[in-house]
């Protein structure tokens, strides 16, 4: 019974991380935290959008000579990026420079916000599960 | 290819005047497929502003056990504060250490 009981409580743990990276501010959602997950998805999503209108969709260069650090921050915002992805493969969307920088800097630390947003809300659905628990 | 999809799609949507809002909203999206002209001047360090306001109000929604407006708004100004007048110490600590090396 127990087993079955940390079984559920594991599936469920996993849901809400796969939710908080497939649409930000999600995880926070099914915890019924409407304010933090309203916040936390404007905010993320205005700066990954910042970051591609600075440098183009170009800057989500997945399979090109981004360094790999860069890309796994910028796959943490969504699996959205990794359509983008398929999309400027072959370099089909050049951007070179500051703009190129800026805009991996900014998709780069909105995928890092999200990944914070993840284990928060992970971290969240482990509290509400001891405390139903009783612990 | 994504650049030629949207000038098609813009030619087509011209052709009929109801489509206004069709037109403006593929070239807000065609904005998103060209790089802006940023140069590499001190104004450009104006775009770590909207990063900090991120980065502190991401934190602090994280952090803070209740959210109420003035608390949030007034949590995360003063963490965006902290972090510029950092920056800026930091830069000018930088920019003396340079100053003294290089004379």
């Amino acid at each position: 019974m127990v087993l079955v009981a940390r079984q559920k409580q594991t599936l469920f743990l996993l849901a809400v991380g796969l939710l908080a990276w497939l649409v930000p501010g999600a995880g926070h959602f099914v915890l019924k935290e409407n304010k933090r997950s309203i916040i936390i998805f404007t905010t993320i999503m205005l700066t990954f959008c910042v970051g591609i209108y600075i440098g183009s969709i170009g800057v989500i260069n997945l399979f090109g000579a981004t360094p790999w650090y860069v890309v796994g921050a910028q796959i943490m915002n969504s699996p959205i990026v990794l359509a983008l992805g398929q999309l400027t493969r072959g370099g089909a969307y050049p951007v070179y420079g500051w703009p190129n920088e800026i805009g991996q800097i900014y998709t780069s630390t909105a995928g890092l916000l999200n990944l914070l947003c993840v284990v928060n809300a992970v971290y969240l659905a482990y509290l509400r599960g001891v405390q139903t628990a009783g612990g | 290819m994504l650049s030629t999809l949207f000038i098609w799609l813009i030619c087509e949507a011209c052709r009929q005047p109801e489509a206004k809002i069709l037109v403006k909203a593929i070239f807000l999206i065609a904005t998103f497929t060209a790089p802006e002209k940023l140069g590499g001047n001190p104004q450009s360090m104006l775009w770590l502003l909207p990063l900090a306001a991120a980065i502190a109000i991401i934190y602090k929604v994280t952090k803070l056990p209740k959210i109420t407006a003035v608390n949030f708004i007034k949590e995360t100004a003063i963490l965006f504060g902290s972090i510029i007048v950092f920056i800026v110490i930091a830069a000018l600590a930088l920019h003396s250490v340079a100053w003294l090396i290089t004379g």
